[in-house]
């Protein structure tokens, strides 16, 4: 017996390889697998090497996307700074060119809004505001398009200045900042009479004979009244500020801001002819003016 | 000793397979690659050794794939048996044989799963027919990857090979 066990023995191993295993399957079959002690440890040897497989291609992945796959990047990258950068100015000329469109639509509508004038428009192409000279923008119509000395410019926001000198094609427009400019103007609240006199540097303009009893506060508006027979009537000049009443004089002191920043102005509107008769959104109902 | 260390390299082989395949494709397909080892057991082992050896891993399979204890073991075994009857029938020598085998061998005990299990489990449990060319794919790719498996078990081999005295080369 032992002879044929030893004779067949690995016969006899295979089989009980086949049927050990055969056995435990069907006896386990119905059940829900549960793993011993020994294979969760024969489990817990494969997590190392799971884990470093997973470190490894990681690194991989991460040595590729980072460093291998980044080949051309600085090229595309220049490609595409070289195409915002275009992208950029194209934008700011798009800008540009809608606040121009806005600007220009703002002055139709000032210059529809008062028919009986008539207008030259024109770009400020140079800007002189010497401190010690005068203050004085250049537009681009001259005497050829009907623009001439002492003709009052304007904007949709108000008063620019006048016209102080003409050639054919350009003219030099004197604002109302300049010391040598002077507006006669009425307190749009209240008609009380006043001027609007420049002190020779942007923005700042001084209110002259504005009498003491007249009814004035800070931030009134103050319109051309027409009297001085340069600027039509109801054309705003600028706001009140810093108004001072001394305890004795005449007038009052006060400083006006003017309405429109000639440092900013790129189009302007030349009045070259008017009636008397204003639109009744900028008359008041007693007044009355006179066309130069 | 030398069964010991197949089976180790079996479950060093199911690591690596289940971690890499996490990693290419994301489970859209599967490996054997432990039943390249039984093929290689078949071929080259003796047959105490090789059936130990087969049937370790087996129990690899099983443990890795969590299937019920048993199942993989006893397919491994008949695996073995059955490709030691085909290589004493064909030589099998070169890489491709032993793709094919491998590959063949990985189909053998898919679809022995199925069976077997099918036989004993709860119909509403047991895996459908609709797995065949899962199945399939993952014979061929085991297949395909065999030949690095049979370069593994080699150099397993080597260790344990003796330089006969006095040869000369």
């Amino acid at each position: 017996m032992l002879q044929l066990l030893k004779r067949y023995r690995e016969l006899i191993l295979v089989v009980i390889l086949l049927l050990v295993p055969l056995g435990v399957f069907f006896a386990r079959s119905k059940k829900p697998a549960e793993r011993s002690p020994v294979d969760r440890a024969v489990i817990w040897l494969t997590s190392p090497i799971e884990k470093a497989v997973a470190w490894t291609v990681t690194g991989v992945l991460n040595g590729w996307n980072h460093y291998v796959a980044l080949r051309g990047a600085q090229e595309r990258a220049g490609e595409l700074s070289r195409e915002l950068n275009l992208l950029r100015v194209e934008k700011q000329q798009l800008l540009q060119e809608r606040a121009e469109v806005e600007r220009l639509h703002k002055l139709l509508a000032f210059t529809q809004a008062s028919p009986t004038r008539t207008y030259v428009g024109a770009r400020v192409v140079g800007i002189q505001l010497a401190p010690t000279g005068l203050q004085l923008l250049v537009i681009d119509r001259g005497e050829e398009d009907g623009v001439v000395r002492g003709k009052p410019v304007v904007t949709a926001d108000g008063v620019v200045g006048r016209v102080h000198g003409a050639t054919g094609h350009s003219a030099e427009v004197l604002v109302v900042a300049d010391r040598n400019s002077s507006i006669a103007v009425r307190v749009d609240r209240t008609r009380a009479r006043a001027n609007v006199r420049g002190m020779g540097k942007p923005g700042a303009c001084k209110l002259d004979f504005a009498l003491r009893s007249d009814d004035v506060i800070e931030g009134d508006l103050l319109v051309t009244s027409g009297t001085d027979g340069v600027f039509p009537r109801g054309v705003p000049v600028g706001k009140v500020s810093q108004l001072k009443k001394a305890g004795n004089g005449l007038f009052l002191d006060a400083m006006v801001i003017p309405t429109v920043d000639v440092t900013r102005v790129e189009e302007v509107l030349v009045v070259t002819s008017w009636e008397a008769t204003l639109p009744d959104v900028m008359l008041p109902a007693a007044t009355t003016g006179k066309s130069p | 000793m030398k069964p010991l260390l197949h089976i180790l390299f079996a479950l060093l082989l199911s690591a690596v397979q289940a971690a890499v395949l996490r990693w290419v494709g994301g489970g859209s397909f599967s490996l054997m690659l432990p039943a390249a080892c039984v093929v290689y057991l078949a071929i080259h082992a003796a047959n105490v050794e090789g059936s130990v050896g087969a049937a370790g891993v087996g129990y690899v399979l099983d443990l890795t794939a969590g299937t019920t204890k048993g199942l993989m073991t006893f397919l491994a075994v008949v695996a073995f048996v059955l490709v030691r009857a085909v290589n004493a029938a064909v030589d099998v020598r070169g890489r491709w044989g032993f793709a094919a085998l491998s590959a063949a061998t990985t189909l053998l005990l898919s679809v022995g799963a199925l069976v077997l299990v099918r036989m004993a489990a709860p119909v509403e449990v047991a895996p459908g027919v609709r797995l065949l060319p899962r199945m399939l794919l993952e014979a061929v790719l085991t297949g395909a990857a065999s030949p690095l498996v049979l370069g593994g078990m080699k150099r397993i081999d080597g260790l344990f090979r003796r330089e006969d005295p006095g040869l000369l080369r």
